[in-house]
C-alpha cells in the first residue's frame, strides 16, 4: 500500500476513535493525515464512504496481522488454532474502538465488516494455507483433500466462532481443542 | 391504548402483507397504510392488533423464525440417515433464506437493517436461538446436547456461506452442499458423539 494512502487510513482511524463514523467528516480526515481534501477524493472517489470502509478493512487485516505475530510458531496447524481462536477473542473483546463504535454505531460498522469479510476471510485463508501443507507433509493431514478449501472453511468459522462464540466458550481450552479436532478439522485430520 | 387480540388469520394476513411490502419496497419505505391496502384491511383495524409498524415487523420477524425452523426440523426428520438430515436441513435452509423476498431486498438495499442483528454480540443470540429451535431435526440419531452442538454448527455455516457475500460454495445446490458438507463437515458433527 503507498505511503499517502495509509496515512489517510491512519487518520481516519483515529478520526473514528474520537468521534465515531457518523461525525468524522473528510475535512476532519484531512487535518488528522495531513493530506489534502482533494488528494482523499483522488484515492477515494467514492469519499467519506469509501474511506470508512477501506479503513475498516485496514484495522481488520492489521488486526490479524498483530495477532500471528503474537502468536509465533506452533507445532501443527491444530495447535495453533487452540492457541489462536482464545487470543483472538480476548483481542477482539479489548479492541477499545471497535468495541465503543459496536455500542454507538452497531449497525452501520456491523455492514461495513461484512462487506470486507470476504477479503480478510482469503487472507486468513491463505495465512493457514501453507500451515495445513507442513501438516500435510508430516502425514497429520490427509493426503487426498484439496487444501484451499479447507484453509477457506477453518477461516471463515473461526471468524464467525471469535465474533459470535454464542454458546461456546473460547476461554476454556477443553472446549477449544474440541472444536479445532472436532468441528473444524475433523474432516482432513489423520486417525 | 389496550390492543385486542385478533384472530389468527386475521394476524397472520398482516404479517404476510408486511413481508410482501418489506420484499417490495424495504423496510424504511413500507408503511401502515401499505400493510393495510395489501392486506385488504383499514388502517384502523391494523391499529387495533398492532402498536405500529415496528411491532408489525417484530410479529413476522418471529413468526418467520417459527415457520423455516419448523421446515428445517422437519426437513432433517424425514431422512433416513444423519448425513441426509444434515444435507436436507443445510440445503433447506438456504434456499428458504435465498429465496425470501424481504430478506433479499434487506440485504441488498438496506443491509444495515439486517446485519447489526446477525454479528458480534447479537449474532451470539440468533445462533444460540437458532440452534436450540433446530436441533430436534436431529434427535433419531444424536444425543439431546450433541443435536444443540450439531445445530449451533450449522446455523453458523449456513450464517457464513449463505447470508455473506461471495461464498465459495452454493448450498442450494444438493450436490455441491453434499461434496462439501461429507468432505469437511460431518466428519466433525459425526464425532460430536452418536447415540448408542
Amino acid at each position: 500500500m503507498n505511503d499517502v494512502r495509509a496515512r489517510v487510513l491512519e487518520g481516519a482511524y483515529a478520526c473514528i476513535a474520537r468521534r465515531g463514523m457518523a461525525k468524522t467528516t473528510v475535512d476532519d480526515v484531512a487535518a488528522e493525515s495531513g493530506v489534502s481534501r482533494a488528494t482523499i477524493y483522488r484515492i477515494f472517489p467514492g469519499g467519506k464512504e469509501e474511506v470508512l470502509r477501506d479503513t475498516v478493512g485496514w484495522e481488520m487485516d492489521r488486526f490479524f496481522l498483530r495477532l500471528g505475530e503474537e502468536l509465533g510458531d506452533a507445532a501443527d496447524f491444530p495447535e495453533f488454532l487452540e492457541r489462536a481462536l482464545p487470543l483472538a477473542r480476548r483481542e477482539l473483546l479489548e479492541h477499545t474502538v471497535l468495541q465503543k463504535v459496536l455500542e454507538t454505531e452497531p449497525d452501520r460498522l456491523n455492514a461495513l465488516i461484512t462487506v470486507q469479510q470476504h477479503r480478510v476471510i482469503g487472507a486468513i485463508a491463505a495465512y493457514f494455507l501453507p500451515l495445513l501443507e507442513r501438516d500435510r507433509e508430516a502425514g497429520l493431514v490427509a493426503a487426498d483433500v484439496d487444501l484451499a478449501p479447507v484453509a477457506e472453511y477453518v477461516a471463515r468459522l473461526s471468524l464467525s466462532l471469535i465474533a459470535s462464540p454464542g454458546r461456546h466458550d473460547l476461554a476454556d481450552s477443553v472446549e477449544v481443542h474440541r472444536l479445532v479436532r472436532g468441528e473444524l478439522l475433523a474432516g482432513v485430520l489423520v486417525g | 391504548m389496550t390492543l385486542t387480540v385478533a384472530p389468527v388469520a386475521t394476524t397472520t394476513r398482516i404479517r404476510d402483507a408486511a413481508l410482501i411490502c418489506i420484499g417490495r419496497f424495504g423496510l424504511a419505505k413500507t408503511t401502515v397504510d401499505d400493510i393495510a391496502r395489501e392486506a385488504g384491511s383499514s388502517r384502523a383495524t391494523l391499529y387495533r392488533y398492532f402498536d405500529g409498524k415496528p411491532a408489525i415487523v417484530r410479529a413476522a420477524v418471529v413468526a418467520e423464525f417459527d415457520r423455516v425452523s419448523d421446515a428445517l426440523v422437519e426437513a432433517g426428520r424425514a431422512e433416513p440417515t444423519f448425513a441426509d438430515a444434515v444435507v436436507a436441513v443445510v440445503v433447506r435452509g438456504a434456499r428458504e433464506l435465498r429465496g425470501h423476498d424481504a430478506l433479499q431486498f434487506l440485504l441488498a438495499h438496506e443491509p444495515d437493517a439486517v446485519l447489526g442483528h446477525l454479528a458480534f454480540g447479537p449474532g451470539d443470540r440468533v445462533l444460540v436461538a437458532v440452534g436450540d429451535a433446530i436441533a430436534p431435526a436431529f434427535d433419531r440419531w444424536l444425543s439431546p446436547d450433541a443435536c444443540t452442538r450439531a445445530g449451533d454448527w450449522l446455523a453458523r455455516l449456513v450464517r457464513s456461506y449463505v447470508l455473506m457475500p461471495h461464498p465459495p460454495v452454493d448450498f442450494t445446490d444438493p450436490f455441491a452442499a453434499r461434496a462439501f458438507l461429507e468432505r469437511l463437515v460431518l466428519p466433525g458433527l459425526a464425532e460430536i458423539g452418536e447415540l448408542p
